[in-house]
Order: C-alpha cells, then structure tokens, then sequence
C-alpha cells in the first residue's frame, strides 16, 4: 500500500470505510463470533481495539461523518504498514449523540463492556467535558480531536489528551502577527454571544496588544439573532479589520448582510473556517468574502505546494482537490479539523510502541510514555505539519494557516509559526496521581 | 464533580455549530412561498364552496377497476416479515455499534418509519401483508385453538377505544423523538423485540382484528394512512382513485380515534419544532450550543405533550365553531370524528417533508447495512461497497430543490385536507351552504397550519 516514497497510497487500492471498519462488532457480537477465542490464547497478536466516541446523529453528525472516514483511513494505512507493535488496530464505533451525558455513558461502556484499550476521537467541547470524568474514573486514556482550550487548561484529568489539534486559544494568538502586519491595527471582532466566541473575545486582544494593534470594538450577536443589520452601524468607522466568527445556520445570512452594509468598499475581513466549515465557499451569499481571510487548521483546497505527505493523506481519506468527497462534490469536508484525527491516531500509535503497551494493565504506562513526547515531525504521519507536545498540559502546539479566498478557492497565504501559538502553562497534569 | 461542573461554566469553550443546508434555505424567499401557501389553501376552500358538493363528490369518487389480487400469500408474506425482524433484532443485538452500519435502526426509523408510510400514503395498505403478527397469529390459533374474532364478543372493552394505541403511540413517539438514544442498536432491539413479544400476547388474549385495529399503534397508524392512497383493494380487487377518495366515505372516529390521528400530526410537528431556535429559546436554551437529547428530556416530554393538547384544542375549537355556524345540530363528536379524516392528508405531506432529507441520505445507509448486516464483511445484495453520497442533500442548489418539493408538498397535503373536509361536511350538512359555512373554521386552521408548517421548514434549526 506504500508508494515508492513510502507514502500511504490508498487511491489505487479499493478502499471503502467498510474494509477499514469490517471489524466493528460490538462486544456483545465478538463474544458470540466463533472466532472470538483465537485472540485469547495469544493476547500478543489480538487488535488493539480503540474505542472511538462518534457524533454518529445529533447536532455534530456533519462532523461526526468526515471525523469516522478520516479515522478509517488512518486505521487502515496504520494496519496496512503493519498495526501497532505488530498488532492490528480495530475502531470500536460508539454514537455518542453529540450528548455530554451520552458520551459519559460512552466511555464508561468503553472501559468496561467493550474492554476497549483507549478510547478516541470526540469533536464538541460540551462531550469532551461531559465524557473527561469517565475517562478519570476508569483510568482509560481519552484522546479528543477537539480543538477546545479545555485540555490545556488543566482543569480535566491526567487521561485526557489532545496531541492532534492545536488549542483554540493557541491558534487565535496565533493569528495576532499576520492580523497586525498584514490586514490593519484596529480591528473590530463580531462573534456569537457564547463561550464559542468568548474565547475569541478574551484571546484575540491581548495577542493583538503585543504586536501593537488593538480591538476597538467588540460586538456580541445573541445565538437566536438571524438578522445582522442593526448590529453592523455599532462598527467603528476607524474599522481597517473585522474580525468574524459567527457560527450557525444564519452565518450566509450574515455575510450576506455585511456585504449590503458595506458595498464594495469595506474593511479588510478576517474569520475562522469554523463558521464555513463543510460549507461550499461558493455558494450563493458568500461573494462579499472574494479577497478575504480565514484561519484553517488543515488547508481545504489542495495547494500548489502540498507536500507529499498532505497528498498521500487526502487521497487516503478520499477528498478531492476543493476539499469535497472524491466521487460526491458537493460533500465538502471539515478539512480544517479532521486531519487530528488521522494524526492522533499515529501519536497513539507511537506512545503505545514507546510503552511497550501490551493491554489494559499499561494504560498508565501509555499514559506517561504520551506525557513524554515532545514533537512530531512533518511527514506521512502528521500530514498537517511539524507540531511540538507539552506533556505537562497535554495539548500539541502545530503551524496554523491563513488562506485567502481567491477565485472561488481558499489559497494559503501564510503559515504561522509554532512558536506564534505557544503560551505559558495553566497547569500540570503530571502532578496527579494515576 | 460539583465543581468541575462549575468550572466549565465559566470556562469557553468551542462549539461547532455546523452551518447546516438550512442556512441556504434562510436565503430564499420564503416569505412569498408562506403567503402563496396560505392564499393557495383559501383559494381552494372558495372554489370548493363555489362547487356543487355532490357532483364533486362524484367525481371525486371515480375510480379505474384494475385487477383482482388473492389474498392468500399474506400469513406467508407475514412470516417472512417476521423472520426478517428476528434477523434485524440480531443485528440490532449482535452487529456493529455504530448506528449508520447497523440495519436495524436504519430499517426502523428510515425505512419502515419515514419511507415505508410514504408508500402505504401511495401505494394503499402493504402493511396488511407485512404485519410481523397476522402469520404467527395465525399459526398459533391453528395449534393452540386461540380464540378467533368471529366466535365470541371481544375481550377488549369497547369503551377503551383507541386509547391502547394511543399511548402506545404516544410511547412511540416520545422513544423516537425525547429518548436520548433511539438510534443505538441495541436499545432499539429490546424496545422493538418486546414490543412485538407484548402485542403479540395482546393478539392472543385479545383476537388479531381487534387487537389490531385499536391496539396495535402501527397498524392503526398504517390503516389510516393507506385510506388516502390512489390504489386501494376492495373485496380482493384493486382499484386507482383520486388521492383521499377513500377518505371520504370513511365513517366517523370515537373521540379516541380523533385524538391518536392529531397525535400523530402533532408529533411529527413537534419533532420539526423542537429544533428550531424559536422553541429553544422559549427555554433558554442555546441552538449553536445544543446541550444534547439528555439535557432536554423534560422540556422535549412537555412540548410533546403541549403540541398535541394545542392542536387537538383548536380542531376542536374549529368543528365546535363550524357546528355552530351550521347550526343544523350535528353531535360534537361524530362532526369532529369524520372531519378528522382530512388530517390524513395534512400528517402525511408533514410526514414527506419532515423526513424527506433523513431519507434521502440514511436510505443510502441502510442499503450499505443490509447487505453487511453484522459487520463481518458479507456483501449480500452487492451494495455494500456503494458510496453514501451525503451531497445529495447539500449546497445551496439541494437546498432550493429540497424546499420547493417540500413546500409543494406542504401545500399539496393542505389543499387536499379542505377538499376532504369540504366532502366530508357535505356528508354531515347536506345542504351545500351550510357544509360551507361549517368548514369556515377549519379552514382557517388548515391555513394556519400550512403557515406553520412552512415556517417550521424556513426558520432557523439546531443542527
């Protein structure tokens, strides 16, 4: 399945989800298989089995369903180049509901129905929350692809891990350099009046402080507004940036308004994939962001320069070259998060063979040989790019890009640095006990 | 935990409320589209009015004779059906965990739930044949000499009506719509498996056809909805008709009939309503931030039970009013047990557009599932390789099909709801003015529910 670069290549082979998910059986089903008992007379060669706690239905399905492809073609590139420690790697899909109280129940029923080695993989910041004092209380190490601060804070427990997407409040510090010296110094931020846009709100102007410009107005929507006009005169005239992160289905309406407001002559804009993620850019109502910039955390258009390993890595999750699914142009992905699961997976995989992790009894080891990586190299298993680990606060620090949308597409424009994105720790989880 | 609890509170945290196809649908015009539904509605009630009622009734009841249809595979039909059901309980029990691979949630809710009542609205009473209970019921009268329908006064008090099925469609309801994981196969396979084990006891104690016809929700539900479709079997031949002929020679429900049909408009509204930002903010709840089916149990429990108690008092306001603008006498109950008929059409346009995008794409789940249906691999019927195309129902192109199909039909399931009830008050009020004058009211209500119908597909929506 390796190119002749050593590349996973997965476009040539038939791969379905299904190849990479035909082992999902529940735990109840495996006991009854006839097979079952092979594994335990060896426990050397039984899978690694990762629980993986999925937005199957609820409010974070659209997610949900490009996270679940996204870690199928990890698990099936880590099992083609020979699993873990030699052992396959099996996903054992639980829907969570994109429910706090679901996704408790979840890793619960993880740690002790599915006897699950890890559990892996939720995006919404109310389950990982919800689900982090499960993990806890059955010491089962939990890697979430989320991208909330709520890891790094130190405020859950020594088993939860975020080694695949940088934190929200790294990326938005990460922004302030580009903001300041490119887009203008006086920047006006219009976000959702909740804790999705606080962390906006309560980041973006000290960052932007230390780089000499500042937030001269911040303008709160209430999450039920579906019209924006009113709000838009309570931007300062002075405005040279507006910094956007409305999210919800009004977000087109939003853009839409703004570029009535405005006309052709408007402020430098300046936003967060977030509200546009698995949305066409092209679609009716989003003309007005021609010119304008967006954080992403993983690029959604192929870019000129893709390594090969950003190449090899969207064939094998099955996304074409304007981020939609290969064969279903119009499914566009959530590139900009989904890469963390494919790069999880493979810091799973690296702790678990750092440990000599051989079941359940290690899992404090692997939780120890993950809080001693430091970074991770560029390349087929971080296709995003180099990312460094503090395993004090549990949280990677990686690159970030700034694309301008231009013609119809996003193009990068800018790579951040990591150090851009570094602050000082909040915490230690190392100091806990295991 | 009391104080992690409240550490989060005051922690930010992300949310990725996803902007959905509905924000492509919040561009449209779909002001016009609510103001053209409403006057489509009254314009059709003034026609109608305008019409002699018996040569429309006439007309209306005209019908092509196709062909005669034996009845007699339907105990063996019915044991397949059964068989498929303990097979899908399997999966449900033993296959994947993950509710878009496994069959049996894809089976239930999408198949049997959103796509198979379209073809009983269509295609008249499959169900009767597809009954998981008539073949075994059959079976063990014959073996164990249960009693059968004829011989003896049921067992079943009369009093009780539909009452039986009405909460158990109301249990129903509350499992699809409030229950926090009626997706997850396992669950779904004690729910489905001892509610076939329980009705089927309630069939031996109480014979099939009664059992059935008042106690079984599904088949009550399902009878009720065949009575609109264009085909109907009478008497072992097969008819096509205007669609809801039949619904105008239907006789008048008791009180208990009359509320499980609003029950089941009422719910599938509330489901609609239940996610928009309207309804969550009544109670604070924020939609970009949507806390999850656990969290809102009780307010879901109440707006279930709400919906139903408001439309079930303002059709009851509406044919009170209409009997008293008659004012030729009418009982209360047997007006509003025939008018409720015209609710048919009305729960089914709701039932189509509700459930249209879920179909769409879960359709295309269940087909994959069921040719793998316990994750082992198995490709059975050759689709389990097939790609889902989740775009189908994406962009703003699908999101301006999707809404005129489901304004269309909307509006459709309206119109039609006045001409039936227009036929059904000339049965009450023979004379012409007065049928008219009755159906004012109701009139108005249909106009009104188109409104909100349209409204509940155009506003803003968590998720």
């Amino acid at each position: 399945m390796a190119d002749k670069n050593g590349f996973f290549d997965l476009s040539k082979s038939t791969l379905s989800r299904r190849t990479a998910l035909k082992g999902i059986v529940a735990g109840a089903g495996l006991a009854l298989a006839p097979g079952f008992v092979r594994y335990s007379q060896a426990q050397s060669s039984a899978p690694i089995k990762i629980g993986f706690q999925s937005h199957r239905t609820g409010i974070g399905a659209a997610y949900g369903r490009w996270y679940e492809k996204t870690s199928a073609a990890a698990v099936k590139a880590i099992n083609d180049a020979g699993g873990i420690s030699g052992r396959k790697v099996e996903l054992v899909i639980e829907d969570d509901g994109t429910d706090p109280a679901r996704g408790a129940e979840v890793v619960g029923k993880f740690a002790t129905q599915h006897k699950t080695d890890i559990v892996f993989g939720t995006l919404f910041s109310h389950v990982v929350i919800g689900s982090a004092p499960a993990a806890g209380e059955n010491k089962i190490p939990y890697f979430v692809v989320s991208e909330g601060h709520h890891v790094a804070s130190t405020k859950l427990n020594r088993y939860v891990f975020q080694p695949g997407i940088t934190d929200v409040k790294s990326q938005i510090q990460s922004m302030a350099p580009w903001i300041a010296a490119n887009a203008g110094k006086k920047v006006t931020q219009i976000f959702p009046d909740f804790a999705f846009g606080y962390d906006h709100r309560d980041y973006l102007p000290p960052a932007l402080k230390a780089q000499g410009a500042d937030v001269i107005a911040q303008i709160a929507i209430p999450p039920t507004e579906s019209s924006f006009t009113k709000y838009f005169p309570q931007i300062p005239a002075e405005t040279e940036v507006i910094y956007h992160v409305m999210v919800g289905p009004a977000v087109l309406t939003f853009v839409k308004e703004l570029g009535e407001f405005y006309g052709s002559q408007r402020p430098q804009l300046f936003g967060f994939i977030d509200s546009l993620e698995a949305v066409d850019i092209n679609s009716p109502g989003l003309e007005f962001l021609d010119g304008s910039h967006f954080w992403e955390g993983s690029p959604r258009y192929a870019q000129p320069d893709d390594s090969a390993a950003q190449k090899a890595y969207r064939a094998a999750v099955g996304i074409d070259d304007n981020g939609a699914a290969v064969g279903d142009p119009k499914d566009v992905s959530t590139a900009a998060h989904m890469f963390g699961c494919w790069e999880t997976l493979y810091v799973v995989k690296k702790a678990m063979e750092d440990a000599g992790y051989k079941g359940p009894e290690d899992r404090a080891k692997l939780v120890e040989a993950t809080e001693a990586l430091k970074e991770f190299a560029e390349g087929p298993e971080h296709p995003q790019g180099p990312k460094t680990f503090n395993g004090k606060i549990h949280q990677c620090f990686g690159i970030q890009n700034i694309s301008k949308v231009e013609g119809g597409k996003l193009k990068v424009v800018h790579k951040t640095k990591i150090e851009d994105g570094l602050y000082e720790p909040e915490g230690d989880y190392t100091t806990q006990a295991l | 935990m009391a104080c992690l609890t409240t550490a989060f509170a005051l922690l930010p945290t992300p949310a990725f409320a996803h902007a959905s196809d509905r924000g492509h649908v919040l561009l449209l015009p779909t002001g016009y589209y609510i103001a053209g539904g409403a006057l489509a509605v009254a314009f059709s009630f003034l026609t109608l009015a305008l019409l002699p009622p018996a040569a429309l009734d006439r007309f209306w009841r005209r019908r092509l004779s196709l062909l005669t249809v034996s009845d007699h595979p339907r105990t063996v039909l019915s044991l397949f059906s059964l068989a498929g059901f303990v097979l899908l309980i399997a999966t449900g029990l033993f296959g994947s965990r993950d509710p878009l691979s496994n069959p049996l949630p894809l089976v239930i809710w999408t198949l049997l739930w959103a796509g198979f009542t379209l073809l009983q609205g269509v295609l008249g009473d499959l169900w009767s044949w597809l009954n998981p209970w008539y073949g075994p019921w059959r079976v063990a009268s014959r073996v164990f000499s249960l009693r059968t329908d004829e011989a003896e006064p049921s067992l079943l008090p009369k009093w009780l009506g539909y009452w039986p099925a009405f909460v158990l469609f109301f249990g129903f309801a509350w499992f699809e719509l409030i229950d926090p994981a009626p997706d997850d196969p396992s669950r779904l396979a004690f729910a489905a498996g001892i509610y076939w084990l329980l009705s089927f006891a309630a069939i031996c104690v109480f014979g099939y056809e009664d059992w059935s016809r008042r106690g079984e929700f599904l088949t009550v539900f399902f009878s009720m909805v065949a009575r609109f479709a264009p085909l109907q079997r009478e008497k072992g031949r097969l008819h096509l008709g205007w669609p809801g002929a039949k619904l105008l020679s239907a006789s008048s429900l008791p009180a208990s009939g009359t509320a499980f049909l609003l029950l089941a408009l009422s719910s599938v509204s509330f489901d609609g309503l239940s996610k928009t930002f309207f309804w969550l903010g009544l109670f604070g709840v924020n939609p970009l931030e949507f806390p999850g089916r656990t969290a809102l149990i009780g307010i879901g429990s109440f707006g279930l039970v709400l919906t139903f108690i408001l439309l079930a008092a303002v059709f009851a306001l509406a044919v009170s009013l209409g009997q008293r603008l008659a004012g030729d006498g009418q009982p209360f109950e047997k007006a509003a047990g025939l008018l409720v008929w015209s609710i048919v059409p009305i729960a089914l346009a709701y039932h189509i557009a509700h459930y249209l995008t879920a179909l769409l794409v879960d359709g295309q789940y269940a087909l994959v599932a069921l040719s793998d249906p316990f994750a082992l691999g198995w490709n059975l019927f050759g689709t389990a390789d097939r790609m889902v195309e989740a775009g189908v129902v994406a962009g703003a192109e699908s999101a301006w099909w999707l809404w005129n199909l489901q304004a269309g039909v909307i509006i459709a399931g309206h119109v039609l709801a006045v001409l039936i009830a227009h036929g059904l008050a000339w049965r009450l009020h023979p004379q012409p003015s007065r049928a008219a004058l009755s159906q004012l009211p109701l009139t108005l209500l249909m106009i009104a529910y188109t409104i909100f119908g349209l409204w509940l597909l155009a506003t803003p929506t968590a998720g």
